[in-house]
């Protein structure tokens, strides 16, 4: 038993002892305790050093309001988690835990010495000295800031985790399960609509965890509790879910939920994700998650030892753990007195109960005087003592709004409770308006957005018997809205601990006020001063001062702070709470692990990764792929030794003497079919499609209406009515939606359809002056011979027993076919056509070779060669618009003054004057690199390849009046060199006569 | 994640099955030939943008495929209405709350 | 809520069916009874037509009936439009008392409102899919082929999940 456990007492199970380490040091709590418990049994209070200052800190608090105390958690290698909150993470053998933010122990820390210097560090510090010289800040500011602050070290390795999502869908969502919440649920659930009830604690109870005491139903609290419990999950339409945080409410009722799945398990089940997050739309909403104490402001809060006394409380009746051996407790509110009883009951007797009041209810004194505790009302606290744990107190006498004389009282824990603030950040992520309420100084949710309601404490309600009332109310009226009949089941409470209390700034002192270090968040080391500092300095909204002072900026999300916050910075402008207002929540409630948010988004599974039929093989056969939209495609063949450009060289050598086969799979195709297929076709490209005979191809020109080219492609007539279009790759599903966008919202009278084919289609590419001779034996039931089946014919036909649609067409300038079968026979094609190429020295080429093939013949790539600002003049593509029609998508454009001004950029070939550099795509060009910076840049360079062909280099680019200085000699400065090059007006540097693909 | 009814499917489903496409009742020009360049940029690029009720297109991509038109306030990010491509615009005045 | 089993749900891929995507704007006019609400289904023996949209309709049969199917669609007289997709897609099916939970894991639609016997068009994780549900336990998941592998590795990862039996742990506290 360690020296602050209390046998017998608390949820935690004292059969059970769970041993962990924390900086290296082993220690032994219990099953059920958190981190925090455990630490505080073993009398450790001293766990981690605040942002700033480096003082040493203790846990303030139970839960997800924790500022102070947050550690290193590991569990082996790449399972680091920094910023952990112990008070969160559960214990679980083998734990390992580790402080943070100082160097070289907790205990020494060489940053402390920040602490002395706490005036150089006050509000704005950063924004008023790190103002120049400018290089300063990479060199020395910035540098030495983020290695003096900071919280937790990043972990180094890969998450080794995995981590899940889930949609959800019910009818009441009840958040936090609370007595609040807990009273929701049944309501609710015994109406049998659909509930899901999520609590962040590891088990359902709230409030009740810390208050065994209260009677309910004529239980005791933690029987009653026991049978709720059972009672929910009995019923087959509740979903209790503990351990779960809702961390941002969204439009419409989405909350989105993050669940802890394996954090507190020693040996977690194989396969199980770390945490999942959900995404549940609820038809309504009822929020129950009760009120976050707050602390006092006084100098030196922040000690270890001193903490919440609502802290202290479930520490005690949750955990069997004493705080300290003397505590003192200071308050604003009757809540704390309890919480002295507590402690007073179960052999800690407290030294002393302040009161800022100066009268509280005579029951309150009466028992503390019962229990032998001193009570002192109407004081104010200036002071604390101890380095590395609170030893002393001071307090003074308040005397007609003047502090009076100081006392001493020794102690080893300050119990503090500035009074209660109700939880309004989920209310807040809705914009839901948020109200005063002077009767009880907090702030209230107002007027909501959503189908939503706030029960209990989070509305101002204290006690449990009215959270127990309030909360059935909520679950009634949500089962009725959901459209069930649902009754508010009534509940007796006995040995309730109401109260009230009062809203304070800092409190007041006779030391110097700009001495005194009394923290408001803890975190970010925000003092009162540096509040009333900000207003000094010209700070007048709240928004303001909380950035000035980063106040409530810190992981906490201002759960402990911004109340406290908003009450001195109104104090300071001298105006009313409301008058100033809070400062916006948003999502996420609490820090919310990357992982949560990626879900299944990792590893192979991080985004689709699309392969055609024919990929295996590739693979098999050692392609070097590269993704192309979501697709990976085979970049390059490379046999061993080779490099890519020794690999494209030979890809376009041997498909340019003999035969290529290439993967055309990923090609965009799109049937269209119906009696107006050609006068939609007609007015979506630019070409014209009247004439075209069945079996005959044309090259599609897409514009935007813009008058921009969108997208290229080979078009094939299979039928009177029956299309079969082609688009890019990364252009298929663009495409698509432009056209069903036209046909339907423009054009709807058009009886023509649309249908996606791009997988129901292998395609293999046969390039080369062998092609026909390899394909010729396989095709059945069409003559492909030159002149039956010339360059831009189609035909459906069979190829090697299968059906197949059969294009005569060329992307390289060699004679060309591609043969499309139905996806599932594509490998078996593509094999059964590399086994029967082999005379011919068959070879399989990728995109790379593709690329310099078609750059050679000067064939643009939608989206390389064209960035979406180039006209088709300015590609060189004026040919391919149909003069004599009437209008397509686009054509106005065309004719707008800006579209036909000079000047405009226009693709034409560059031939560098040493021929075997390569120029790089996207260098810019100039006329005259002597000019002085910033130059005068006439466009830059699109595509760029050695040409084995060619024997050099060759280039493609969009350059000012481009084809008009045909011959001109320009220049690429780049911070090698200038290159210069000479401009060609045709990009056809390869068979400009197309003499080969005609063959 | 908004809730979108969709006309066609006559359902209110997750917004990840929509794409937004933009203002709505800005029909092509019958005759683009036949306007000037000033009418023609209009219809182009000017768009309303309000802070208030707008009229825009959404299309339920990942579900009937048809594109349809909705009444959405952008100050709370809220659907007043959602009714078929060709159908008038509804009047104002009568919508209030979610499209239900 | 159901709790899932080691044994929740299993996911299969099915052999090759012939799939054509009939378009035609007045339903009737095709003569082949085809539903007319968006997401109903109708069956005549081994042959179903879902209704996927206004005009759209996915018409599946066995393998063996491929011909007879085509010759049908072809023999419409009123315009349309009939486009085998057989290749296009995979088809999983997916069952099992956790079959919902699974599904949950990628798609956003609140699927146990779906009557058995429809189906629809929606989206898993980033891969559009349709789905129909074939009892109430279970469904046919339809995807492109080149998403079929994400698809298929996401499911089995969920499957994992459901096995590894987690929810016992939290759902009763
Ligand atoms: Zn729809």
């Amino acid at each position: 038993m360690t020296r602050y456990r209390l046998p017998n007492r608390g949820r935690v199970d004292h059969a059970r002892p769970v041993r962990f380490t924390f900086d290296g040091k082993s220690y032994t709590g219990l099953a059920g305790d958190t981190l925090a418990s455990a630490l505080l049994a073993n009398g450790v209070h001293l766990m981690g050093r605040s942002f700033k200052y480096h003082r040493p800190r203790g846990p303030v608090s139970t839960g997800s309001d924790e500022p102070n105390a947050l550690v290193g958690a590991r569990r082996g290698p790449g399972r680091f988690e920094p910023n952990t909150r112990a008070t969160i993470q559960e214990l679980r053998e083998g734990l390992e835990a580790t402080s943070q933010n100082r160097w070289p122990s907790l205990a020494f820390d060489i940053g402390s010495v920040n602490d002395h210097l706490g005036s150089l560090f006050s509000a704005g510090f950063y924004y008023k000295t790190f103002m120049w010289p400018r290089a300063f800040w990479d060199r020395v500011y910035e540098p030495v800031i983020r290695n003096a602050a900071g919280l937790g070290v990043s972990p180094t390795e890969p998450d080794a985790d995995t981590y899940a999502s889930r949609f959800a869908h019910t009818d009441v969502l009840i958040v936090g399960a609370g007595p609040a919440g807990l009273a929701a649920a049944l309501a609710a659930g015994r109406s049998g609509t659909a509930v899901m009830l999520v609590d962040e604690n590891a088990e359902p109870g709230g409030a009740l965890l810390s208050e065994p005491s209260v009677v309910i139903d004529g239980k005791p609290a933690w029987d009653w509790l026991a049978t709720t419990v059972a009672e929910l999950n009995a019923l087959p339409n509740v979903t209790v879910m503990t351990r779960t945080t809702a961390i941002g409410y969204y439009h419409q009722n989405l909350v989105g939920l993050c669940q802890r799945l394996t954090d507190h398990l020693a040996a977690p089940p194989a396969g199980a994700p770390r945490e999942r997050l959900w995404k549940v739309r609820a038809r309504e909403v009822v929020l129950a998650q009760g009120a976050l104490e707050k602390p006092l402001v006084f100098d030196g809060n922040d000690r270890p030892g001193v903490m919440l006394a609502g802290a202290a409380q479930t520490y005690l009746n949750r955990y069997g753990v004493r705080v300290g051996d003397r505590p003192a407790v200071v308050t604003a509110h009757d809540s704390a007195w309890h919480i002295a009883f507590d402690l007073a009951e179960s052999g800690t007797r407290p030294a002393v109960i302040v009161d800022v009041r100066d009268t509280v209810d005579p029951a309150l004194t009466d028992r503390a005087h019962a229990l032998g505790i001193e009570t002192l009302l109407g004081r104010t606290v200036t002071g604390t003592s101890g380095r590395l744990r609170v030893k002393s107190l001071r307090v003074n006498r308040m005397e007609n709004g003047a502090v009076g004389a100081a006392r001493d009282i020794a102690c080893d824990a300050v119990l503090m409770c500035g009074g209660w603030t109700p939880c309004l950040h989920l209310f807040s992520h809705t914009q839901g308006k948020i109200d005063w309420d002077a009767g009880i100084q907090a702030y209230i949710p107002g007027a909501t957005t959503e189908a939503v309601r706030i029960a209990g404490a989070g509305r101002g309600l204290w006690g449990i018997a009215a959270a127990l009332e309030d909360g059935a109310a909520a679950g009634a009226l949500a089962a009725r809205d959901a459209g069930r009949e649902a009754e508010a089941q009534p509940h007796t409470v006995t040995a309730d601990r109401t109260g009230s209390g009062v809203t304070l700034t800092e409190l007041p002192t006779d030391r110097n006020p700009a001495a005194a270090k009394a923290f408001i968040d803890f975190q970010n080391d925000v003092t009162a001063k540096d509040i009333r500092l900000a207003v000094r300095e010209g700070m007048r909204s709240i928004e303001h001062v909380k950035r000035y002072t980063t106040n409530g900026m810190a992981t906490d999300q201002g759960k402990m702070s911004n109340v406290n916050g908003l009450m001195i910075a109104a104090d300071a402008l001298g105006k009313r709470a409301p008058q100033v207002g809070l400062t916006t929540f948003r999502p996420p409630y609490t820090p919310t692990t990357f992982g949560a948010f990626a879900g299944y988004r990792q590893g192979a599974t991080f985004e689709a990764m699309r392969k055609t039929p024919i990929d295996p093989w590739a693979e098999a056969h050692g392609a070097v792929f590269e993704p192309v939209a979501l697709w990976r495609r085979a970049r390059y063949f490379p046999k061993p030794g080779e490099d890519m450009h020794a690999a494209v060289a030979r890809e376009c050598r041997a498909t340019r003497a003999s035969l290529g086969i290439f993967d055309a799979s990923t090609l965009g195709k799109i049937e269209v079919v119906g009696p107006d297929a050609v006068t939609f076709l007609e007015r979506m490209y630019t070409n014209p499609w009247a004439k075209l005979g069945v079996g005959r191809c044309r090259y599609g020109l897409l514009l935007g209406e813009d008058g921009f080219i969108r997208d290229d492609g080979v078009i094939g007539r299979l039928a009177p009515d029956r299309f079969h279009v082609t688009t890019t790759t990364g252009g298929a599903a663009r495409v698509l939606n432009m056209m069903e966008d036209y046909l339907q919202t423009e054009w709807p009278d058009l009886q023509v359809w649309l249908t996606s084919t791009t997988e129901q289609w292998a395609t293999v590419a046969l390039q080369g002056p062998n092609a026909r001779k390899l394909l010729e034996p396989f095709v059945e039931g069409l003559d492909i011979s030159a002149g039956a089946f010339p360059h831009m014919a189609v035909a459906e036909c069979t190829v090697s027993g299968l059906p197949a649609r059969l294009f005569r067409v060329s992307f390289t300038g060699e004679l060309g076919f591609e043969v499309n079968v139905p996806a599932r026979h594509g490998r078996a094609l593509w094999e059964r056509l590399w086994e029967a190429g082999r005379p011919y020295d068959i070879t399989p080429y990728g995109t790379e070779a593709m690329h310099v093939m078609r750059a050679e013949k000067g064939y643009i790539i939608v989206g390389q060669d064209t960035d979406g600002t180039l006209t088709p003049d300015d590609a060189g593509l004026g040919w391919a618009i149909g003069k004599a029609k009437p209008d397509f998508v686009g054509k106005r454009s065309l004719t707008r003054p800006d579209m036909v001004a000079k000047g405009r950029k226009q693709l034409v070939g560059l031939l560098t004057d040493d021929p075997s550099v390569v120029l790089q795509e996207g260098a810019q060009i100039v006329a005259d690199p002597t000019q002085p910076i910033p130059m005068t840049m006439l466009g830059h360079v699109t595509s760029a390849y050695r040409s084995d062909a060619l024997g050099r280099s060759i280039a493609m680019a969009v350059v000012a009046d481009g084809r008009a200085r045909d011959g001109e000699t320009l220049h690429v400065p780049m911070p090698e060199g200038v290159i210069a090059v000479k401009v060609v007006k045709s990009t056809a540097f390869h068979d400009p006569e197309n003499a080969r693909l005609s063959a | 994640m908004l809730l979108i009814r969709c006309p066609y499917c006559e359902l209110e489903l997750p917004e990840l099955e929509f794409a937004y496409a933009g203002e709505a009742h800005i029909a092509r020009p019958a005759d683009p030939a036949g306007l000037s360049d000033e009418e023609w940029r209009d219809f182009l690029f000017i768009r309303s943008n309000p802070k208030g009720v707008h009229f825009e297109r959404w299309r339920h991509v990942n579900g009937c495929a048809r594109f349809f038109n909705a009444v959405r306030e952008t100050v709370g990010d809220k659907f007043l209405a959602t009714y078929r491509a060709g159908e008038p615009r509804p009047d104002v005045a009568t919508l209030k709350g979610d499209a239900k | 809520m159901t709790i899932a089993t080691p044994s929740g749900v299993t996911v299969a891929e099915l052999p090759p069916t012939t799939r054509i995507s009939l378009r035609i704007a007045d339903p009737a006019a095709a003569g082949l009874a085809l539903p007319t609400a968006i997401g109903a289904r109708s069956a005549e023996g081994a042959r179903t037509a879902l209704c996927l949209g206004p005009d759209e309709w996915l018409i599946e049969a066995p393998e063996a009936d491929r011909a007879a199917v085509l010759a049908t669609v072809a023999g419409i007289a009123a315009p349309h439009s009939a486009v085998e997709v057989s290749d296009r897609e995979i088809t999983y099916a997916l069952e099992g008392p956790a079959v919902l939970d699974l599904l949950a894991t990628g798609c956003p639609r609140d699927l146990a409102r779906m009557p058995v016997g429809s189906g629809a068009r929606t989206v898993f994780d980033t891969a559009q899919v349709v789905l129909t549900r074939e009892t109430q336990v279970r469904f046919h998941l339809t995807v492109w082929r080149s998403f079929a592998p994400h698809v298929r590795a996401l499911l089995d990862i969920a499957g994992r999940e459901l096995a590894a039996d987690l929810d016992r742990n939290w759902l009763h506290g």
